[in-house]
């Protein structure tokens, strides 16, 4: 059967025990409710068996805000909330309704499950992203590091051929530099910022305008207990040539595997 | 530092926590996801050295394979942004 109804598009799975209604919150203006067993509710709306894809980034973008909608009432109305990824749709299948596959899931899976609430329990996830600009750090570099300051020195009177030689050296050389340097500050704010949370996983960098990122980090921290790491930012974000960018508080999305 | 909340200001934070992680169901009572276009994310350099962190025990596999993906546009974009 294809028709309506036969998917449960499941958005999170919370603690609870009986059925409960959300409201009309979810895709497409739908019910969302909790199909419950065992002391776990799935969070979920009826839906049917097509997945929820678009060539439209417009359309997945308004979708993406409603799953994490509905998955911020669940978290408000619940507590500690494992969110799903986004159209996770389970169906009926042979021998099971959807709804079946559902409690029957929440059955075989419970124990882990029920360990992951337990872990996440009073914690919150926030995003960190460290920018900088490699031409600062380069100006710097020309005047501490003594190689690098003897080549420019050396350029400006040379002629024409020579000067080009010598800027090609310089850039080499400033390049393997930058290069160490992203490093060195990429440990060390590792370190920091490890030291301030209470778990944390490295993400991959991403363009962001003309803005050159050197780390992307997902971090769970207990509710509350921001200020270590929000004042470690701010001091990274007054070193010349670094921003940060620090977003939250976010269902535990990065957290939730293994 | 205050962090962001403000949902205008961070989609594109949304749209990485919701379309790649989350929890995922692996079985055969689960609709197959396909067609969600990947929202097209250009990579910057990742500068800092993957055998460093590698050495330092700092990366998982799904690290690495993030990293090593980054790496390959590292030197160009550094060139680049000298040459400017």
């Amino acid at each position: 059967m294809n028709g309506n109804g036969c998917g449960r598009y499941v958005y999170c799975v919370v603690r609870a025990n009986e059925r409960l209604s959300l409201g009309n919150i979810g895709l497409d203006g739908n019910e969302v409710y909790t199909l419950s067993y065992g002391g776990l509710g799935a969070v979920v709306h009826n839906c049917s068996k097509a997945p929820y894809s678009s060539d439209s980034e417009e359309v997945v973008r308004g979708w993406v805000i409603k799953h994490q909608q509905v998955v911020k009432a669940a978290q408000d109305w619940s507590g500690t909330v494992l969110p799903m990824r986004f159209s996770t749709i389970i169906q009926d299948t042979d021998k099971e309704s959807a709804d079946g596959n559902v409690l029957r899931w929440l059955a075989d899976e419970g124990n882990e499950i029920n360990k992951k609430l337990d872990r996440l329990q009073g914690t919150e996830e926030y995003g960190v992203q460290i920018f900088w600009e490699p031409k600062v750090i380069a100006g710097m570099l020309s005047i501490t590091h003594p190689e690098i300051a003897r080549l420019q020195a050396e350029i400006e009177p040379k002629t024409e051929g020579l000067a080009y030689m010598y800027k090609q050296r310089l850039e080499r050389l400033l390049r393997q530099e930058v290069e160490r340097e992203a490093e060195r500050y990429f440990k060390d704010f590792y370190h920091i910022i490890k030291e301030n949370v209470a778990e944390l996983k490295i993400d991959g960098i991403k363009r962001d305008g003309d803005k050159q990122m050197l780390m992307n980090l997902s971090c769970l921290i207990t509710a509350g207990g921001t200020k270590p790491l929000s004042d470690e930012l701010q001091k990274i974000e007054s070193i010349d040539g670094f921003s940060v960018r620090f977003t939250g508080p976010w269902p535990p999305y990065s957290f939730v595997m293994g | 530092m205050e962090p962001t909340r403000e949902l205008h200001g961070t989609i594109s934070d949304l749209l990485d926590r919701v379309l790649d992680k989350g929890l995922i169901i692996n079985a055969d009572i689960i609709i197959t996801l396909s067609g969600i276009p990947l929202i097209a994310i250009s990579l910057s350099a990742a500068i800092a050295g993957l055998e460093t962190m590698l050495e330092y025990g700092l990366m998982t596999d799904q690290d690495v394979n993030t990293r090593v993906r980054d790496r390959k546009l590292a030197k160009e974009r550094v060139a680049l942004q000298m040459c400017n």
